[in-house]
């Protein structure tokens, strides 16, 4: 108990470094280029009681295993081309687990307004925040909703390793904006992710998981001031291999696609977020001997109010169901077919770098379909049908 | 007569007062090097955006202030955010390699002093401010 106390006092106590000027964003020049380095941390505790959550030990004293650290590096080599790097720790639960990972790393060529390209390790640009979800200090919440945006999945679709085309395009009568992203690329999960986790539970140990994902994401910035709307798709074509009792096991996707529908609407102080999400996914399991259809549909509302110049407060609801035939999980009304979640925050910055959060989650099911969300069996001999949980955080940025 | 001629004077004397800054006490400047004479207000919002590198056929990047009555008056009639949002979105840019974080410095002097200096430069300053050795763009 005290190390981990003293955990958070350090990360708190780094986060207080913020209020000097040595930890502003660095700059410094290489072969007469500026090279810009900027970082970010955050640090969380998380109790609940009903169940166990995020793979940490919540329901006793609750748990500090909720760490994340980030630095990157960027510089734009001529006026249309330039290059980045951005390394990522964090641990959360019995996932992450210290192991460091190339977050992205790309050179993007910015050809023209309407036409760019990107290519390296690069963020996928799916909804409001795939390609953000990490980046804590850019909004009110310490979680995001949970139903699109998991935070122990965040391997599946946070980035992937190809190429991207992307571009602004203005619409004529004065009809607003359309920005476009055209994405290709391999995806390849860290075996300390959540599904790696998951499939532990039935008995399967991955050593790899990953393979082709590829999409598009077309956003309408409207006449409407403050008002975005948007859909994306993505596709995949995924194989693990792995071993179970001992064997060779190999699992494979035979469709999988997601389809997500979203909208923003921000004006003055007042931010609102809405998203749909529906991914279906057809996997052969176990050498071919098996196969499981998985459908899921996730929806959330989001508002946050910057009610002064450093406190804002917000609430959302987040609506999961999933299926499994395999799981023979079918009813989405009883609590393995779903999650229902409403949370409620507060955030305080304490300056321009170092944030507070706050934030109550309550909680309805449990969701054991083909993919986690959030509740464990590992952590859980038995499932309480709800879960409340409280969330403090907090973030520094330079 | 008198009286209401007086009250009148007074009240929009007052009304002006309290009014806000708007954006005729703003103006844009622009480095020599910057071919382009008069922009558009979208062009404006897109180089401060970051979504647009060029003005005119010259390669520009905005300069912005940190704080300060001219700084919201800019954020409000030509990006459409306050400074929290701002800050946000080019921070979202910065953390997923689509952006570098744009200068910023303390006040109008500083601002024109970079402008000056800095091939390219686009900035904004109070109207009153002087604009030795910059260019002020006309914005249509």
């Amino acid at each position: 108990m005290r190390l981990v106390i003293g955990r958070f006092m350090a990360a708190a106590a780094l986060a207080a470094l913020s209020f000097f000027p040595t930890l502003h964003a660095q700059e410094f020049k290489f072969f007469d280029r500026t090279v810009q380095v900027h970082g970010f941390g955050s640090q969380g505790y998380v109790k609940t009681d009903g169940n166990n959550w995020l793979t940490m030990n919540t329901s006793d004293d609750g748990s500090f295993h909720m760490t994340d650290v980030g630095l990157n590096l960027s510089s734009p080599l001529t006026d249309k081309l330039r290059a980045g790097a951005q390394v990522y720790d964090h641990n959360l639960g019995q996932l992450g687990q210290w192991h460091p990972s190339l977050d992205w790393a790309f050179l993007d060529f910015r050809a023209k307004q309407w036409l760019g390209f990107r290519g390296g390790k690069v963020k996928t640009t799916v909804g409001l925040f795939t390609d953000t979800q990490d980046l804590d200090f850019l909004r009110t919440f310490a979680l995001l909703p949970q139903s699109v945006y998991p935070i122990d999945m965040r391997d599946a679709n946070i980035a992937h390793s190809g190429g991207d085309v992307y571009g602004r395009v203005p619409l004529a009568q004065r009809m607003g904006k359309l920005d476009y992203t055209v994405w290709s690329g391999h995806r390849n999960d860290s075996m300390h992710g959540g599904y790696a986790y998951f499939l532990q539970y039935h008995g399967t140990v991955e050593n790899s998981y990953g393979g082709l994902q590829y999409g598009g994401d077309v956003r309408w910035e409207t006449p409407v001031k403050g008002l975005l709307l948007g859909i994306s798709r993505l596709d995949e074509d995924l194989i693990g291999i792995g071993t179970r009792a001992g064997l060779p096991n190999v699992e494979k996707t035979k469709k999988d696609f997601t389809n997500q529908f979203f909208g923003q609407y921000i004006h003055k102080n007042l931010e609102i977020d809405s998203e749909f999400k529906r991914q279906y996914r057809d996997h052969i399991l176990r050498n071919g001997t098996a196969e499981d259809q998985g459908n899921l549909h996730a929806w959330y509302v989001a508002g946050s109010y910057r009610l002064f110049k450093r406190v804002s407060a917000g609430g959302y609801y987040s609506h999961y169901t999933a299926t499994s035939t395999f799981n023979k999980i079918l009813d989405t009304d009883l609590p393995d077919g779903h999650v229902y979640d409403k949370a409620i925050t507060g955030r305080v910055d304490i300056n321009r770098f170092w944030n507070v959060k706050v934030e109550g989650h309550f909680m309805d099911g449990y969701a054991l379909a083909s993919f986690p969300e959030g509740l464990y069996p590992q952590q859980n001999q038995t499932f309480a049908s709800t879960t409340n949980g409280l969330v403090m955080k907090t973030g520094f940025n330079f | 007569m008198k009286n209401k001629k007086l009250f009148s004077m007074l009240a929009a004397l007052v009304f002006v007062a309290s009014s806000p800054i708007f954006a005729a006490d703003v103006k844009v400047i622009a480095n020599p090097s910057v071919s382009a004479t008069s922009v558009s207000s979208g062009d404006i919002q897109s180089v401060f955006l970051l979504d647009k590198d060029s003005l005119g056929g010259s390669h520009v990047q905005p300069v912005l202030v940190k704080g300060g009555a001219a700084h919201e008056a800019f954020l409000k009639e030509y990006l459409g955010k306050n400074d929290s949002a701002l800050q946000a979105f080019y921070r979202s840019l910065v953390f997923t390699g689509k952006a570098s974080m744009p200068k910023s410095v303390a006040n109008d002097a500083e601002v024109v002093a970079y402008v000056a200096k800095t091939k390219g430069a686009v900035g904004y300053v109070s109207a009153a401010a002087s604009t030795e050795g910059v260019k002020t763009l006309e914005v249509k």
